[in-house]
């Protein structure tokens, strides 16, 4: 439904206004379109081209496949580090903010609004604020330390990878449950008294009624959640450090990609952030209704 | 009485025999259940463990909340209280308090722990001289950091930064993500597309949005052809100190209006078509239609999305870093967020960095606080 | 024996500011076992609210309730042997009406589950639902699904049953057809019920008795012929029957009540003989109200005695069965009073009518109070003659 209700003929017509809308909207498509656009050009070409050719026009003697090649042999273990903390963290953020809510929102008790106040609070603390802290933390806690690594044979710096989980889950908490907050306010009181008056206990209540029920908003919160951590970069350059350890996340990888002492290799540099981007681009695409609902609330 | 059970013998018994005989079965009445040997309480009430009197004045109980929407308000209704400090604890905080905990308790610790136990320590750790690779001395606390950072003029001007950053961005965001949210309303074909497209970049990492800044901005790249095409010199967008800060912000506006559009399409969705009936009605044009009867009703959209913008504005940590690759951003685009992770974890300055971060969070603060007041003033919550 | 005593109930929410709001005010009612008992009144006047204590979804400020002889008041809803069938139903929406009608056994009881079953596809039998067993609420009528929610309610086979407004939500003819079936449930089951409503030809209908709330108070617990024809005050006596009762104010004057708004001379003046019984009854009070049932109103060819007036017919309302006209004293007069008549007659609006009121069957009430002081006698309909 929009604002204006204009008279279907309109839509029709040539007439000047709309002309005139559709022109701005086709410029608000270029001016979207056109960096990843020229991104897409320049990723197909050598450094040669790069340097010569016009960089919105693709260029056919130019033409290459070797900055993919490149990109994905570079990113492809970054990706996979960053969906071994991505997805869990993901997953346990909105598990976590689902029980935060049903706590906080479909039960009773004094001081529920003093605790949602904080959430909503700890969605806009800046992170540099916790920073130093957490490595504290964390190299108190020695995580890579521990004797486990060896005995599985993997690379210690893989600690970072839980340490990420542990803290994407816990500042994700905030935003899950304040997002499932607003769609457990809609959930009809009577139906849940209705359970209580049943012999239903606030868990079995929740694990009967409420959590079935949640799904719709489930796919919204993980979607949003797993781009968000997906996509960040200040816990992964802090916790993991250095590109070129085992455990970088692809973010962290594709920050440094394609600087070389002469220059920046551009080429590389658009075909690994199309690779990077390709996760988050492509649960968008899928799913961009989701993501619109949560990005509005 | 016959109980329900014998009833629906009864029932059964009719239906299977069907010559309507109803004969009265065994109308012995057993009762459903009220010889359970349950307490009886006195009138008195002195039986009652709980504590609560049975005067004349009303026990009101825990939380008052009511109901959304309808008439009848509840307070959450009686749960058993069987004395004891699980009483006198559901007196006071109300009933769902102990059995809902497992649920909210978890994440409130997390939350609890990381975010403000979190920040509370490092307000303490900016009271040390942590630095290197020595562990804090949290017994010699002093405000030594706090004098350094605030003469430090790399760190005003990162405060200033910030600041213009924060205001900048947002301002520009909210007015291209309403041009547009305006244009996308006029009932167009392929709205979805347009939208679609629109929110794209949000889906993006910072880092990736800055790499392909990056190449738009490049000295030979693509924003300096087309300028040239109008015959508009090349300009040094990163390399300039002065108009760095303007390319941030530009490159951040792409990334975000697509989130503007979309928070102001639903406030413009929201308002009743009877407003702009009226003001038709009334003669007005579109331009003053939009002005005095729309603009109006976005407050609360503008409030919530400026927020969110200005606290995101905080944290273009991630652009500006993957735009360097390094700690230090170009001159001119230096932060507050930037500055601050380069002193801790570039010099290992801990304490420094910790003060610095002190001083964004109290930005943030003053953004945040007088939000969250507003919001709960018109039990937005 | 499921008995239920309400002992001087009395809710008070105190609200954000601190203000207390009284919602329900010392209402003692008992409930006989087996008893349909309805709560009515108009919105907000606490009937929910009271249902909802005995429910134990409020907690009460003040009173007691006992169900038996154990008071309950202080138990949690599940322990209170209690089932309640919602406005809104409050289904679940992703279970099927199976899922939903076991819900409650599988959660309160050690049943097992074949047992459930059997109760669950006998009790559908009975509510005529068995071939809906397996679908959703979603796919269901707005009947059907009222039909799960007291099949989910009667399934738990408790010692009362609450509902609250349960047949709001449905259309009219519905409604009527609701009524009836669920009065024949209510009896085959016998089993205690308190009911909800607002509306009044619900309470009339179906209660055995009827209690009248009126901002939180109880203003008569009567059988539902007995607050009509004998209300205990003002109020009942215009909340029940439709069209309601005509209220006049007068004053005592001797041996007559003179009706005589200040500022009103179109309104009409009268002056009503009255007998000495009546005077009686009045007793030393000056003012009241004197209240006629428009179907006691009869419309005479002449005036004869003092009890007749002249009037003339502002509107007629032809309802099929009857008319109601609603006569004023003079013909711009703005106040007009409602009188009843078989449907048969011809009335015309602009015609005069002269309006009987038999002495038997007007009500007098006390005009501070609202306490009835005197109510029609029970009398033959057919042997209606005006005495002095």
């Amino acid at each position: 439904m929009s604002t204006v209700d204009e008279a279907a003929e309109e839509r029709f017509s040539i007439n000047p206004a709309r002309v005139g809308l559709y022109l701005t909207l086709g410029g608000l498509l270029v001016f979207f379109l056109a960096p990843i656009e020229t991104g897409v050009v320049t990723s197909l070409k050598t450094p040669d081209a790069v340097g010569t050719t016009s960089p919105l026009v693709p260029s056919v003697e130019g033409f290459t496949l070797d900055n993919y090649a490149t990109a994905v042999s570079e990113l492809l273990p970054g990706m996979v580090n960053s969906l071994l903390y991505a997805v869990p963290a993901t997953i346990l953020s909105a598990l976590f903010g689902s029980f935060a809510a049903y706590g906080l929102t479909l039960t009773d008790w004094r001081g529920q609004i003093g605790v949602l106040l904080l959430f909503v609070a700890g969605i806009f603390i800046p992170y540099q604020a916790v920073l130093v802290p957490l490595t504290r933390l964390f190299s108190v806690l020695g995580l890579s330390t521990l004797g486990i690594w060896g005995l599985l044979g993997i690379d210690n710096a893989y600690a970072g990878i839980v340490e990420l989980i542990i803290t994407h889950t816990a500042y994700g908490i905030p935003i899950c449950a304040i997002l499932f907050r607003s769609y457990y306010k809609g959930m009809s009181e009577e139906m849940l008294e209705s359970a209580r008056l049943d012999g239903a206990t606030v868990r079995r209540a929740y694990r009967r009624i409420v959590f079935p029920l949640s799904t719709p908003m489930f796919a919204v919160v993980l979607i949003y959640q797993f781009t968000q951590i997906w996509n960040d970069l200040l816990f992964a350059l802090v916790l993991v450090q250095a590109e070129s350890s085992a455990a970088a996340p692809v973010t962290l990888i594709l920050a440094g990609l394609g600087a070389s002492q002469s220059g920046t290799i551009f080429g590389l540099r658009m075909a690994g952030a199309f690779v990077a981007a390709l996760p988050t681009l492509a649960v968008y695409v899928l799913f961009g209704e989701e993501f619109a609902k949560g990005v509005a609330t | 009485m016959a109980t329900f059970s014998e009833v629906r013998e009864l029932l059964k018994r009719v239906a299977r025999t069907d010559d309507g005989d109803t004969t009265s079965d065994s109308e012995t009445a057993t009762d459903a259940g009220s010889a359970t040997g349950d307490e009886v309480a006195t009138d008195g009430g002195t039986t009652r463990s709980d504590g609560s009197a049975t005067t004349d004045e009303p026990r009101i109980d825990g939380s008052e909340v009511a109901t959304d929407g309808g008439e009848v308000k509840t307070d959450g209704g009686v749960q058993q209280s069987d004395g004891g400090l699980r009483a006198t604890l559901e007196d006071r905080v109300g009933e769902d308090f102990l059995e809902s905990a497992p649920f909210w308790l978890p994440p409130v610790l997390l939350v609890g722990l990381f975010v403000y136990g979190a920040v509370l320590w490092n307000a303490v750790i900016s009271l040390t001289d942590y630095e290197g690779f020595d562990d804090p001395d949290y017994f010699d606390l002093d405000f030594d950091m706090y004098v350094q950072a605030l003469t430090s003029s790399q760190v005003i001007d990162a405060g200033v930064n910030t600041l213009v950053l924060m205001v900048g961005f947002t301002v520009v965001a909210l007015v291209f993500g309403l041009l547009i949210a305006v244009v996308v309303d006029r009932n167009i074909r392929f709205e979805n597309t347009f939208r679609t497209i629109y929110l794209l970049p949000m889906s993006l990492s910072f880092v990736v949005t800055a790499q392909f800044w990056l190449w738009m901005y490049d000295y030979d790249g693509v924003l300096n052809n087309s300028l040239g095409l109008l015959g508009l010199g090349p300009f040094e967008f990163i390399g300039n100190q002065q108009i760095v800060l303007a390319s941030v912000v530009f490159a951040l506006v792409w990334q975000f209006s697509g989130y503007t559009m979309v928070v102001y399409l639903a406030a413009l969705r929201a308002i009743p078509t009877e407003h702009f009936e009226a003001a038709r009605v009334d003669g007005a044009s579109v331009v003053k239609m939009y002005w005095r009867v729309i603009v109006p009703q976005l407050k609360s959209a503008t409030v919530s999305a400026s927020v969110v913008l200005m606290v995101f504005s905080l944290k273009a940590f991630d652009f500006l870093f993957a735009l360097v690759g390094g700690y230090r951003p170009p001159n001119g685009a230096d932060i507050l967020a930037t500055k601050m992770v380069r002193e801790a974890f570039q010099n290992q300055n801990w304490a420094y960095g910790s003060a610095i971060a002190i001083l964004l969070f109290l930005m943030a603060l003053s953004v945040i606080g007088p939000y969250l007041y507003y919001e709960y003033t018109n039990d937005n919550l | 024996m499921a008995r239920l005593e309400l002992d001087d109930l009395t809710k008070v929410f105190t609200d954000d500011d601190g203000g207390e709001v009284v919602a329900v005010e010392e209402v003692s009612i008992d409930i006989a076992d087996g008893e349909f008992l309805v709560l009515v009144g108009p919105s907000g006047c606490g009937k929910s609210t009271t249902l909802r204590m005995i429910a134990g979804l409020e907690t009460v400020s003040d009173g007691r309730i006992r169900l038996g002889d154990r008071v309950i008041d202080d138990k949690k809803p599940q322990d209170r042997d209690i089932a309640m069938v919602f406005q809104s139903y409050a289904l679940y929406p992703h279970m099927t009406v199976r899922g939903n009608m076991s819900f409650g056994l599988e959660e309160s009881t050690e049943m097992p589950d074949d047992e459930i079953r059997t109760l669950v596809d006998d009790t559908a039998g009975m509510l005529g639902i068995a071939e809906l067993l397996e679908r959703t609420p979603t796919e269901l009528s707005g009947g059907q699904r009222q039909r799960v929610a007291l099949g989910r309610a009667i399934v738990r086979e408790p010692e009362v049953f609450l509902m609250d407004e349960p047949l709001s939500n449905l259309d009219a003819k519905l409604r009527s057809e609701m009524r009836t079936e669920l009065q024949r449930l209510q009896e085959d089951l016998d089993t205690t019920t308190v009911y909800v409503t607002h509306d009044q030809t619900e309470a009339m209908t179906m209660g055995d008795r009827i209690a009248i709330l009126n901002d939180g108070r109880l203003q008569q617990v009567a059988t539902p012929l007995e607050a009509y024809h004998q209300p205990a005050n003002r109020f009942v006596a215009g909340f029940i029957g439709e069209p309601s009762m005509n209220f006049f104010d007068v004053e005592v004057q001797g041996d007559q009540l003179v009706h005589a708004p200040a500022g009103d001379t179109s309104a009409g003046e009268f002056s009503y003989p009255i007998s000495a019984d009546t005077r009686e009854s009045l007793q030393a009070t000056s003012r009241a109200t004197l209240g006629i049932r428009p179907e006691d109103i009869e419309i005479v060819g002449a005036a004869e005695s003092g009890r007749d007036f002249d009037t003339t017919v502002d509107v007629v309302e032809p309802m099929g069965d009857e008319n109601n006209l609603y006569l004023g004293f003079s013909a711009d007069s703005e106040r007009t009073f409602v009188a009843t008549v078989g449907g048969m007659r011809r009335v015309e609006e602009g015609q005069p009518a002269v309006a009987r009121v038999p002495e038997s069957a007007i009500h007098l009430f006390d005009a501070d109070t609202g306490e009835a002081l005197q109510n029609r006698t029970l009398r033959d309909a057919a042997a209606t003659e005006p005495e002095l």
